[in-house]
């Protein structure tokens, strides 16, 4: 139905007035003001809202277009033709040596990023020092001379060899002196380069020469047995060994090896037969194996001489003429009380000094003849090449130098501006020098001295090989081009001699061709390919002999005591040892921020060295730690050093790490501690590590960087340690009772770990301390270095720490509480006890409790995750961690211009692992039980179809411990490592009464110690 | 705030001949109507340098990472949880004063609650500007709130205190103002009523249309009441729930069930010695003498005494239950607050809060105004010592030996704590120039039952027993702002 309804507006519109329909006509109802706006008018005119919004709205789009920076493009260029081995995302491993052990350089696309052991590696089945694990750092440092060096400006190859060319042929021409200088070499191809340039310039001779030198055993050999070596010690073979000073565990010959041999007679499996060897270290300062020792006797390094000659007559009954007992009665007492445990275990015992007296060492030869070492705990006859040092040869090489014998001067690893003792002297006399060719890889001491900087590739660009044992060769690969315009040293030498083999790969490949893989029973490219799988040869060991000494010991032992006495400090002085300090050695490596970092392991101090003195003299000289001295040797040669209060240091001596003090060094190294080679003196014919020195003063006051400035456990039982004789009649014997533990009533539910149950166990019986795993945990995790005056702020970054207590015996009390040990009068009964300290990925763990946004969480997998995206750094989860092993990003440590002093650059990123992200600053981090090496075994076996098998994943820490103290694993699979580990009676949990559940089970110490002495 | 009858006996809340209503908003409006004198100029001028100083070192801070504070892998907090406990423990009296002692009906509160309440609101402003600061990654705060994301069930810790302490404070916040707004409303209607031009139509929007006729009058105190009656349960549950932040960890010296009680009695102690420090000075400063009374202040230092002594009686049990426990973490972490490196701390806290307060007993130091004041101080200095032994010297020393550590400020922590009192202060001066600092109408009912001229005309009147009136004449002599020669006769 239609409607005829009409509808309108207005009464307007009904009538249809005049203006109505006037209005009507347009569509608007008001004019729209084009014209105005077009012909500039609407500006004076009233804006309409419409064009305002008009406006508004182009104004905001045009600066919004105008603000989008054009987005920084990276060009990334996949693989056109992608090599066969390189798959991105996975690492390839290359065997290499480093320092004489079998080494795995893990790459990824085609940097190398981590340096681990190889496990069939002759001397630590795997394990590598802290210096092997820092080592890859140094490949990235953009301090190396990045091309050679002519008069000290940048040169190229080509003119370098046209220069060294036509100056040898002059000197050659003029039959005049030409000298080699290296360090010890143990290449067999290295030295083959060497005879072939001494072939073409008769005139050269090479010498060598150690930083730290060994020349006294070597010569001590060669006068005792006509074998100038240093043999091949078996720590593994003794029950009893006596130690005189030598840092085997840390720094003496080949440490990681000794620290493998050694633990064997103290591990789990050797305590669970109720086995144990006692080993008594009698020192100056407190070495790491001193503080690992079961018993410690002070001596001054004058001494050490009189108590070999006691020790030798109290074993063999006779009295060497000038001998007297000891003046201090509790050395006295010891070597008499060793001599009898020495014989008592004849055939089983070892005694090694670490002094570079060849007159000790003959003596010391002769003891351990008498007590039947060689050919069971000392092997002459597959001797060690680690050292081959000749001390005598280098003072006369310097005496030529001075006398302007030499024309011409190669140094290849070899930096003795800095390293011998009158380095300053030498440093002038080598300006009489025509032509000083240095192979050095980054400014040191004495490239600064050369005229021809030869810069050497990094061992990691290198081919090579090494023979560190009789019968046991290794090989060395590049696994990266060279990073910068350097050329190995021997091939600079092959050109300069103009040798037939025009390059050093196929120099190594003959080598071993014609030499060396027949001894691996390999041959032809099918056995170099082996080789360069496996890593190394071994030819079969020949059978130690037993050696007996026959010299006469009356002048030897009149030497040692003369020379004792000329070194004994008088009254108002003292003695002054020189050691080498775990993190650094001899030096060398002082640019390496991550070894600089790196605690030493029994002082935690950072970055510097010091003097290291005894709390009993500190007081008596009314010093306080961190006054820094003058240290005058003989009034002329002195050197200012703070001063650490040292427990266990005998008193009236001073010891002091060499390896500092770099001068010409990049600027890691640069500022870091003093040189004291200086003090080194030179001694019947060999560079000796003790001296006299009177002190002053200077009124200065350093604090020392240390990470732990707490030493006394406070009688907690957060360690716990027992004596063997204890744990042989109980072995729970302190633990606490193994099969209690965890077992405590509880308000939280359990995690369910279905699968895995991610563990560890750590021995602290087997743990030496010595630091390694530390700086694996760094390149595998990315850790930032902090620097000095960070550390000092008590912020270094270091995932796992290694915490090292004293404790003081008194009246065979133990003493551990820091207002009691004030008060003690003897300060040198002192027991150190190391404990590794890492997230104990609780499973009641109170960080995760607190976490205001769930950044820290719990696995499955029974691990304690960090989800870095989503930390706010509140850091309750830090305050709240009862073992205070989380860490916050104070700064931007990665990408802070204040910071790349310590090597934290653009070059230094390649070092980075790609499995782990690198943290923003305000987040927390901590260990994570390497997680991206558990998803990879995990990744890896799902691959294989098959189960995780135990073993198949190793922390970064375990994997470079030489004596296996960290185990990890699967707690839910039985037969597991860890599990049996962590059943056993010497089990035990930090903090356990807490209830917070810990994966980490330590193991309770045990000390070998007799109460007769101590 | 109804009328009431009362004994003559209690003292006067309103002191001053003539005070009328008229005379009443005059006194108080008078900073708020006039330009400001030299001494607030002065004082604005410190307090905003001081602010600047804040706005410096927080940008400074956000800049460059926590680093440049003086932290370390073993403190984890030190001056920033420092002042923030502190700076809410400061904000507690407020909500006393104005939730509390409104339901129990303490008419003496009238004259304080304006400026206590403003105070809490500007103290929780500085507490909070420390959570956002101490974070590591301040820009990813909103991570902390509960709110819808991309990554499904992603939620906050509900098990964490900090997560509590997010509720808690911005609850307490948005309360805390909410009911100072509500109760300036009247006071904001009488400036609009006297002011002119621009100022008075902010007033106006400002006043939200108040008309004071009856119907109002009867929201406005059924509102008020019900405010206080939710701000109550809050009084004691924000410095429980900050309490909390420690009591649950596991860290010896924090984990302590005495907690919840024993901050907020701290909280209110130390809120009470800062209305005090501030109220002192403002009824001098703008002559509030009559307003702000001595029977004020030593009302507020009676609660400084008790809440001090409870503060002591906590810090004695928990002596004891560390004792007690045999816990020996827990005994080295309190013998450590005596004999460990922070001693001057432990000090400075015990010495401070329990024995300083403690003078508090003779009516002769708690009536004189100078004393009181340095007192109050004394007691504010003590607070803040407090929170630093919980937090630094508790956790410096816990419980693995190797990592104990000393803490040094730099001068970001220090910059960052004294320009927060420098920030409070400016907000606060600027307070007493725009909002009047006591409310005006609450005082007004005073006038007519408890001021001092009501009660003269009582006593003028004679029907009272001459006892009584010698016990009231005998109170007033304490009093700075009352004429004694007028009862003399």
């Amino acid at each position: 139905m239609d409607s005829n309804k009409k509808y309108w507006k207005g009464l307007e519109e009904l009538n249809n007035e005049p203006e109505f329909v006037e209005k009507n006509k347009h569509e608007f109802a008001e004019p729209i003001p084009i014209e105005d706006v077009l012909t500039g008018g609407g500006l004076a005119g009233k804006t309409p809202r419409r064009d305002f919004l008009k406006a508004l709205g182009f104004g905001v789009g045009a600066v919004t277009l105008a603000a989008c920076q054009k987005v920084p493009v990276h060009k990334s260029i996949p693989y056109l033709i992608k090599p066969e081995e390189i798959t991105p995302g996975v690492a390839n491993y290359y065997v290499s040596t480093y320092d004489g052990h079998a080494i795995l350089v893990k790459t990824r696309e085609g940097r190398p990023i981590k340096i681990e052991g190889n496990p069939n590696d002759l001397f630590s089945k795997g394990g590598l020092s802290a210096q092997a694990q820092a080592s890859v750092l140094d490949l990235y440092d953009y301090n190396r001379f990045n091309n050679p060096l002519l008069d000290g400006t940048d040169s190229s190859w080509p003119e370098i060899d046209a220069f060294v060319k036509l100056e040898l042929a002059v000197i050659k021409a003029a039959n005049k002196k030409i000298r080699l200088v290296t360090s010890s070499i143990n290449s067999p191809s290295t030295l083959a380069v060497i005879a072939d340039f001494i072939a073409q310039f008769p005139t050269t001779k090479h010498i060598t020469y150690d930083a730290v030198s060994y020349t006294g055993i070597i010569q001590a050999n060669q006068n005792s047995f006509g074998k100038a070596v240093i043999p091949h010690y078996h720590f593994e073979k003794a029950d009893v060994i006596v130690s005189f000073g030598a840092d085997f565990l840390g720094t003496w010959i080949s440490p990681d090896e000794f620290s493998t041999q050694w633990v064997q007679n103290r591990n789990s499996k050797s305590l669970a037969s109720k086995k144990m060897s006692r080993h008594i270290q009698f020192e100056t300062g407190m070495s790491l194996t001193g503080s690992n020792a079961d018993s410690r006797v002070l001596i001054k390094p004058s001494e050490e001489g009189p108590a070999l000659v006691n020790l030798y007559n109290a074993i063999t009954g006779t009295t060497l003429p000038g001998s007297k007992p000891l003046a201090n009665v509790n050395a006295d007492k010891a070597v008499k009380l060793v001599a009898a445990e020495l014989k008592a275990a004849k055939g089983k015992a070892l005694v090694v000094s670490g002094s570079n007296d060849v007159a000790k060492q003959i003596l010391v030869n002769a003891i351990n003849a008498q007590l039947g070492s060689y050919g069971t705990t000392i092997d002459l006859d597959n001797y060690s090449n680690q050292y081959k040092g000749n001390d005598a040869e280098f003072v006369e090489f310097v005496a030529e130098v001075e006398r302007g014998e030499v024309d011409a001067v190669f140094f290849l690893n070899a930096n003795p501006v800095y390293e011998y003792y009158k380095g300053a002297e030498f440093a002038e006399a080598l300006k009489k020098v025509r032509l000083r060719v240095n192979f050095a890889g980054s400014k040191d001491e004495t490239s600064v001295h050369s005229n021809v900087v030869a810069p050497a590739n990094y061992y990691l660009e290198s081919w090579g090989d090494s023979n560190p044992i009789e019968g046991y060769y290794t090989i060395i690969q590049p696994a990266i081009n060279p990073v910068y315009d350097t050329r190995q040293a021997e091939q600079s030498l092959l050109n300069w001699s103009d040798s037939t083999t025009k390059d050093y790969y196929t120099y190594v490949r003959n080598n071993w061709d014609k030499n060396l893989l027949a001894k691996g029973g390999l041959s032809g490219l099918k056995g170099w390919e082996t080789l360069l799988q496996t890593g190394f040869v071994k030819v079969a060991d020949k059978p130690a002999s037993n050696y007996s000494f026959s010299k006469d010991l009356n002048g030897v032992a009149q030497t040692i005591l003369v020379q004792s006495s000329k070194y004994a400090a008088p009254a108002g002085s003292y003695e002054i040892q020189l050691y080498q300090s775990v993190a650094l050695r001899d030096g060398k490596r002082a640019n390496n921020p991550w070894l600089q970092e790196m605690p030493d392991p029994v002082s935690k101090v950072t970055w510097d060295n010091f003097a290291a003195m005894s709390p009993t003299d500190i007081r008596n000289a009314g010093y306080v730690q961190g006054d820094v001295i003058t240290i005058a040797v003989d009034g002329q040669k002195t050197v200012t050093l703070p001063i650490l209060a040292q427990p266990g240091q005998t008193q009236g001596t001073i010891s002091i790490a060499v390896g500092y003090g770099r001068t010409e060094v990049g600027p890691v190294g640069l500022g870091a501690g003093k040189n004291v080679y200086p003090l080194q003196i030179a001694e019947n014919g060999t560079f000796q590590n003790s001296t006299v020195a009177k002190i002053t003063p200077t009124g200065d006051q350093i604090i020392l960087a240390q990470t732990q400035t707490h030493h006394s456990i406070e009688g907690r039982n957060v360690i716990r340690e027992t004596t063997l004789k204890d744990f042989v009649k109980d072995p729970t014997s302190n633990s606490g009772g193994s099969l209690k533990h965890k077992e405590y009533e509880t308000l939280w539910d359990d995690y369910d770990h279905p699968q895995y149950n991610w563990v560890m166990a750590i021995d602290l019986n087997a743990c030496t301390g010595c630091g390694a795993c530390v700086v694996a945990c760094s390149a595998e995790n990315n850790i930032p270095v902090v620097g000095r005056d960070e550390v000092r702020r008590r912020r270094e970054m270091h995932w796992i720490r290694i915490d090292r207590y004293y404790s003081f015996n008194d009246g065979g009390k133990s003493v551990t509480e820091e207002k009691e040990i004030q008060d003690l009068k003897d300060l040198d009964n002192v027991s150190v006890v190391y404990q590794p300290m890492l997230c104990q990925h609780c499973d009641h763990a109170p960080c995760e409790t607190v976490c205001p946004v769930l950044a820290t969480v719990h696995s499955s997998e029974g691990l304690n995750h960090m989800a870095y995206n989503r930390c706010i750094g509140t850091r309750y989860c830090a305050n709240n961690c009862p073992y205070k092993v989380r860490r916050f990003n104070w700064f931007n440590y990665w990408n802070d211009s204040r910071f790349d002093n310590y090597l934290i650059n653009e070059h230094t990123h390649l070092v980075l692992n790609p499995d782990v992200t690198t943290r923003f600053r305000g987040v927390m981090e901590k260990c994570s039980m390497c997680i991206q090496r558990i998803q990879a075994g995990k990744l890896k076996a799902k691959i294989e179809k098959r189960p995780v098998a135990d073993g198949d994943i190793k922390t970064a820490c375990q994997q470079t411990c030489p004596t296996n103290a960290i185990v990890f694993g699967n707690r839910n699979d039985k037969n597991s490592e860890v599990a049996k580990l962590l059943d056993s009676e010497r089990t035990y949990y930090v903090l356990e009464e807490l209830n917070v559940q810990p994966g980490i089970g330590y193991q309770v110490k045990v000390r070998n110690t007799v109460e007769t002495e101590a | 705030m109804a009328s009431h009858h009362e004994s003559i006996i209690r003292e006067p809340l309103v002191t001053g001949e003539n005070i009328t209503y008229a005379k009443v908003t005059d006194d108080i409006l008078k900073p708020v109507e006039n330009m400001p004198n030299k001494a607030w100029w002065i004082g604005f001028t410190v307090a905003s340098l001081g602010a600047l100083l804040w706005v410096f070192a927080v940008s400074w801070t956000f800049w460059y990472g926590i680093g440049s504070w003086g932290l370390n892998k073993t403190v984890g907090w030190a001056w920033d949880i420092t002042g923030f406990v502190w700076w809410v423990g400061i904000g507690h009296a407020g909500t006393l004063i104005s939730a509390i002692l409104l339901l129990f009906r303490q008419n003496w509160r009238n004259s304080i609650n304006r400026s206590a309440e403003a105070m809490t609101i500007f103290a929780v402003i500085c507490a909070a500007s420390y959570i956002v600061c101490h974070m590591g990654r301040p820009w990813m705060a909103v991570y902390s709130l509960p709110l819808p994301n991309q990554y499904g069930s992603l939620w906050v810790n509900f098990n964490s205190p900090l997560i509590w302490d997010v509720f808690a404070i911005s609850t307490y916040f948005s309360v805390s103002l909410l009911f100072w707004y509500t109760g300036l409303l009247p006071d904001l209607a009488t400036i609009r009523d006297r002011a002119t031009g621009i100022r008075r139509r902010i007033y106006s929007i400002a006043s939200f249309g108040w008309t004071g006729s009856l119907k109002t009058w009867q929201r406005f105190e059924t509102v008020c009441l019900i405010l206080a009656g939710v701000s109550t349960p809050l009084v004691l549950s924000v410095h429980t729930i900050v309490s909390m932040d420690f009591a649950t960890s596991l860290e010896p010296g924090w984990h302590t069930t005495i907690f919840p009680p024993y901050f907020v009695a701290g909280a209110i102690f130390s809120g009470f010695a800062m209305v005090q420090t501030l109220l002192l000075v403002v009824r001098k400063v703008l002559g509030l003498e009559n307003y702000i009374t001595m029977f004020h202040i030593e009302a507020m230092n009676k609660i400084i005494l008790v809440t001090g002594s409870i503060v002591g009686v906590a810090y004695l049990t928990e002596f004891f239950i560390a004792y007690y426990s045999g816990g020996e973490y827990e005994q080295y972490t309190f013998l450590n607050r005596f004999i460990g490196p922070y001693w001057w701390a432990g000090c400075m806290m015990y010495g401070c809060n329990v024995l300083m307060t403690q003078l508090m007993w003779f009516k002769k130091i708690r009536t004189n105004i100078h004393v009181s004041w340095v007192l109050s101080i004394v007691v504010n200095i003590g607070m803040w010592f407090e929170r630093f032994v919980i937090i630094v010297t508790s956790l410096h020393r816990d419980f693995i030996p190797s990592s104990w550590a000393m803490f040094y400020p730099t001068w970001i922590d220090v910059s960052i704590f004294i320009g927060s009192i420098g920030l409070f202060f400016t907000m606060f001066l600027l307070f007493i120039r725009v909002l009047p600092s006591i409310a005006m109408a609450e005082v007004k009912l005073l006038l007519k039952s408890s001021s001092e001229q009501a009660k003269k005309k009582l006593m003028a009147e004679g029907h009272l027993e001459p006892q009584q009136v010698e016990f009231y004449k005998e109170s007033l002599t304490k009093f700075d702002s009352v004429e004694l020669a007028d009862y003399k006769k």
